[in-house]
């Protein structure tokens, strides 16, 4: 998310993201960021929730009118409380996930992020 | 606001992911980091929202996901349009490393088209672009992503004279 958002800003628009992972999305270079500490596929806050998600919406929205340096992060004050057990990945584990199974020398690789010429 | 909250960027991660993302937000990154000032204010900006959730209207070819199963390195390097008035019927989504039933059960949690227009009503924003945009998150070869749907991507948002661009991770 933190390349294609660099891409949209070097092109000339004000861009903010709002990430789980603000570590990775920083690490990335990323103009902006609004950090929030949600589960995977509910960014903005639960199904049906209208008055989170509005919330989130506009305190992210707000961010960009207070954060005046390139890289800002700002960590938004929304907590996740519930203690439900949520079935937050995917339903069928993804390739990359099955392609490491099967080639387990691949991993370091992968974990470095050095190309993967062999595949 | 409480400005103390810190968030843990590995909250709900956890096994041999937890481990391979807390290693690459480590690996060197980007030194230099574009920016654009915001040039109006809030309640004067267009606001467009760009997702990786590889969300597409049911009505548009749907994200190809035979491709990231061939090669995990790659995934489908095409992008959606979503109209402002998109509705969570209207959609499916695409992305392999999530469950889709949240986004499938209310897009708003992942796209929050009907809260930017509720906004915009209020005059908090000063309007919800015509136009948001999804592409398939997670690719470890972004380059096709990145030098044809994206360029398109911004072509549209100048032509909707676009201030403010949210964009948001699943």
């Amino acid at each position: 998310m933190g390349l294609v958002q660099r891409e949209i800003e070097a092109a000339g628009l004000s861009t903010i993201s709002l990430s789980m992972m603000p570590e990775l999305t920083a690490s990335a270079g990323a103009p902006r960021i609004a950090a929030i500490e949600h589960p995977f596929g509910m960014t903005l806050g639960r199904p049906g929730d209208s008055t989170g998600q509005r919330e989130v919406l506009r305190a992210t929205l707000r961010a960009m009118e207070t954060m005046a340096e390139r890289g800002g992060v700002i960590h938004l004050p929304f907590e996740w409380t519930s203690t439900e057990k949520l079935a937050l990945g995917a339903p069928v584990p993804p390739p990359i996930a099955k392609y490491l199974v099967r080639h387990p020398w691949g991993f370091s690789r992968f974990l470095n992020r050095t190309p993967f010429p062999e595949f | 606001m409480q400005p103390t909250k810190k968030i843990d960027s590995y909250r709900f991660v956890d096994g041999i992911a937890r481990k391979v993302l807390k290693r690459w937000a480590t690996l060197p990154g980007e030194t230099q980091i574009p920016w654009t000032p915001l040039a109006r204010r809030l309640s004067e900006c267009t606001v467009a929202l760009v997702s990786s959730a590889a969300i597409a209207l049911k009505s548009d070819p749907p994200f190809d996901p035979e491709i990231e199963r061939h090669d995990p390195r790659f995934a489908d390097p095409s992008y959606r349009v979503l109209p402002r008035t998109v509705r969570t019927g209207d959609i499916h989504v695409c992305h392999l490393h999530i469950n889709p039933a949240f986004a499938e059960q209310d897009l708003n949690s992942v796209l929050p088209t009907e809260r930017l227009g509720e906004l915009a009503e209020m005059g908090e924003i000063g309007a919800a672009a015509p136009s948001n945009y999804s592409y398939m998150g997670y690719t470890l070869r972004p380059e096709r992503l990145l030098r044809e749907s994206v360029p398109a991507m911004v072509q549209q948002l100048r032509e909707e004279h676009v201030d403010i661009v949210m964009l948001i991770p699943v």
